[in-house]
């Protein structure tokens, strides 16, 4: 029951986080991140699994593997993004939060280009001169 | 018929693939944009057989932008740098030259391994025998001419016995040994025995095993004109036991 430690550890830090936001905010802000972080570590391994299991499956049928790796980038663009936008948004800086996610969505569409330009490159070609 | 099979298997993994990393996607604010990356890769598995027709090896040039793209990237690393010398786009073109040729080799290794499976089969009436054939490009022997493809070892493994099967149900499963790539100019080593064929005799190894391993041999040499070392002949049986 993995979902009641995680739930535990963030009951907990909440408590303490309350308590401890009166006398040093500082601290508390500390412990928020210290808490996503541990939570983040925890899933970590559960994420990889799952990827494992895709990355299994498409080496067995054959799938090309450029395709895995463009939708593993992905998967992980976007945690990584949310996850450090969630930590500057606790800090209350919430337009640095802003731009990492912006960074994220701008790394996502860039993985995007050379696929765009071979399908553009293709259809040009179908195209009568 | 078999490409359209491939193709459609491809398809519906990237679709299914595609619909469980929606699921993954940690916020809403990121989705759109990965549904658009996920959509474009469904597109471009669609169009695979016309890009791959129209323009080559499409995959191919996907995954050198994808690493060109990885490697430019990044804050601190200099950006754009030696990005487009002229040494960086011969090393790319051979890259892909050589990803084409490894895939042809690989095409040709299976082919010449089913041909010389179904000369074994009509000579020697060895049932079930596996072959494995590896080809290499050989360096030219002199600087003027290309490289030529040449085979650099042939594996026969020749099938398990009747009687060992049913006694060894079960006992571990058979093990098919992995290919060792063996030298042609090398023929010194301790598998070469004395007609320099490397016969992979042990003790297991029954007789009439070691005179059907010999037909093969003959026939191989005599029929694609190799050299003795080059082709290797197991027992499964042998093999089996060893482990």
């Amino acid at each position: 029951m993995e979902i009641i430690q995680v739930v535990g550890i963030g009951l907990l830090s909440t408590i303490l986080i309350l308590v401890l936001k009166e006398q040093k905010p500082l601290f508390a802000f500390l412990l928020a991140t210290a808490t996503g972080i541990l939570i983040f570590l925890f899933l970590i391994g559960k994420i990889g699994m799952i990827l494992n299991t895709l990355e299994r499956v498409a080496e067995s049928s054959g799938m090309e593997m450029i395709y895995l790796k463009t939708v593993f980038k992905i998967i992980g663009i976007s945690y990584i993004a949310e996850f450090g936008a969630q930590v500057v948004r606790d800090a209350g800086q919430d337009s640095i939060a802003s731009k990492i996610e912006l960074a994220g969505k701008v790394l996502i569409m860039v993985l995007a280009v050379p696929i765009i330009s071979i399908i553009i490159e293709t259809v040009m070609k179908l195209l009568p001169a | 018929m078999t490409w359209l099979g491939g193709w459609l298997k491809e398809i519906i993994l990237v679709v299914l693939l595609a619909s469980f990393v929606e699921m993954l996607l940690p916020s809403k604010s990121m989705e759109r944009y990965a549904r658009l990356v996920l959509s474009l890769l469904v597109l471009l598995t669609m169009l695979s057989p016309i890009v791959s027709l129209l323009k080559g090896d499409a995959i191919s040039e996907l995954s050198l932008a994808m690493d060109q793209q990885s490697s430019q990237g990044g804050l601190l690393s200099s950006g754009g740098q030696g990005a487009g010398t002229l040494q960086q786009i011969l090393a790319d073109g051979q890259k892909l030259a050589q990803g084409q040729q490894k895939h042809t080799l690989e095409i040709a290794a299976n082919e010449i391994a089913g041909q010389m499976k179904d000369q074994i089969i009509r000579e020697t009436g060895g049932n079930g025998v596996q072959v494995t054939v590896a080809l290499a490009m050989k360096k030219p022997e002199s600087p003027g001419t290309e490289a030529q493809p040449a085979i650099t070892s042939v594996t026969v493994q020749l099938p398990e016995p009747q009687a060992t099967a049913d006694r060894s149900d079960d006992s571990e499963p058979i093990v098919i040994s992995p290919v060792k790539k063996i030298e042609i100019n090398i023929a010194t080593t301790e598998e070469v025995t004395a007609k320099g064929a490397a016969i992979e005799s042990d003790d297991y190894v029954s007789e009439t095993d070691q005179a059907q391993a010999k037909a093969i041999l003959k026939l191989l040499e005599t029929r694609w004109g190799l050299e003795a070392e080059v082709i290797k002949v197991r027992s499964s049986k042998g093999d089996a036991a060893k482990l």
